[in-house]
């Protein structure tokens, strides 16, 4: 009876199915077009421990040909159930095979396995969804490249460890992409996006 | 049908639930004189439709087909399911809500007052279509031509 087990589980997802997809997709889409910059993204109810825009972008995203990868404070019934229910999607144990990972803070000191891609198929990386406990508070830094006019100043509290992290597995095309959501927004961090730590002036 | 009985009875009012149709329409202020949510509003996609030739070949593409499917949850917690032919929501949230009462406590009396009179008419229309088509079957006969 694990079916009759994993429905007491479920809950709604989104009011309209298809007009909120939309929206969130589209939020998703200008927060990666625009590096930094906060989008609102409220679409979604909260999921247990999955905050309003994290689940809105789970539920954009993933579908029966997207493998995910739960970080263990997510890994819990409720939100398995629903994210197979709601979206279809796979989710795998090896962080290799995974297309999307669904992180918290404390996953972020090691990247090393998520996918990042080939040089014939750079799309086909794992994209990291993280949800934090706020878009802002950390030490500011400075973000250039595409869809940044000069330079933006973005405070993601985020520990030295992950931008070494992504440096080390960014080799463009190759890279990662990354999701920055708390609360009901999102911050968009495309592989194209150069972050300057402190003086080293990247050109 | 399921090894399990538990599962092959719900595989048999799921079917009738199904091919209901409009006919479920009597039952609606019964089926929604409970509270319920919709975990999965109803809604219209396709299907893919496979067979194998014989019954035993290799597997081939019939076509698509309509399907509207729908989720609902009661106040004490069961969860109904429901996927049926063709693009009519109401009947793929009345088929769930169905399902979801007939496994509750009150099932054999859910089962009698409607599993089985519409499995009763489903079973006298089949007979119907039956005996029509049997009247136009043609008994083919060959004569010996004694070429021979």
């Amino acid at each position: 009876m694990d079916l009759l087990h994993s429905s007491a589980w479920l809950q709604p997802a989104f009011n309209d199915p298809v007009l909120d997809a939309q929206v969130s997709f589209r939020a998703a889409l200008k927060a990666l077009a625009e590096p930094g910059l906060a989008q609102p993204l409220d679409r979604a109810l909260a999921l247990q421990t999955l905050q309003p825009a994290t689940y809105a972008l789970c539920l954009a995203f993933l579908d029966a040909d997207t493998p995910l990868w739960l970080a263990p404070r997510f890994d819990t019934p409720a939100i398995r159930a629903n994210l197979t229910f709601h979206c279809g999607c796979p989710i795998v144990a090896e962080r290799e095979l995974a297309l999307f990972a669904l992180l918290d803070e404390g996953e972020l000191h090691d990247l090393s396995d998520f996918d990042n891609g080939s040089e014939r198929y750079p799309d086909q990386s794992c994209t990291l969804l993280v949800q934090l406990a706020a878009l802002d508070g950390g030490a500011p830094l400075r973000w250039r490249g595409p869809g940044i006019k000069d330079v933006r100043s973005v405070s993601l509290p985020l520990a030295n460890r992950f931008w070494q992290q992504r440096s080390a597995r960014s080799a463009f095309p190759r890279g990662l992409d990354a999701f920055f959501a708390a609360g009901v927004q999102v911050i968009g961090l495309p592989r194209s996006t150069r972050v300057l730590i402190d003086a080293e002036e990247a050109a | 049908m399921h090894d399990n009985p538990q599962i092959a009875t719900r595989q048999r009012w799921m079917g009738v639930l199904a091919r209901a149709g409009a006919e479920l329409a009597r039952y609606e202020s019964a089926l929604k004189e409970t509270d319920y949510q919709l975990i999965r509003a109803p809604e219209v996609g396709m299907s893919l439709v496979r067979g194998r030739m014989g019954g035993s070949g290799a597997a081939f593409n019939l076509g698509e087909m309509t399907v509207t499917r729908c989720v609902v949850r009661l106040v004490d917690g069961r969860t109904g399911y429901s996927y049926v032919a063709g693009r009519d929501k109401r009947h793929a949230e009345l088929a769930a809500l169905a399902d979801a009462h007939l496994q509750g406590r009150q099932q054999r009396d859910w089962l009698e007052r409607l599993i089985e009179p519409l499995a009763a008419a489903q079973r006298a229309r089949r007979a119907a279509k039956a005996a029509e088509t049997a009247t136009t079957q043609v008994e083919f006969f060959t004569l010996v031509r004694g070429e021979d």
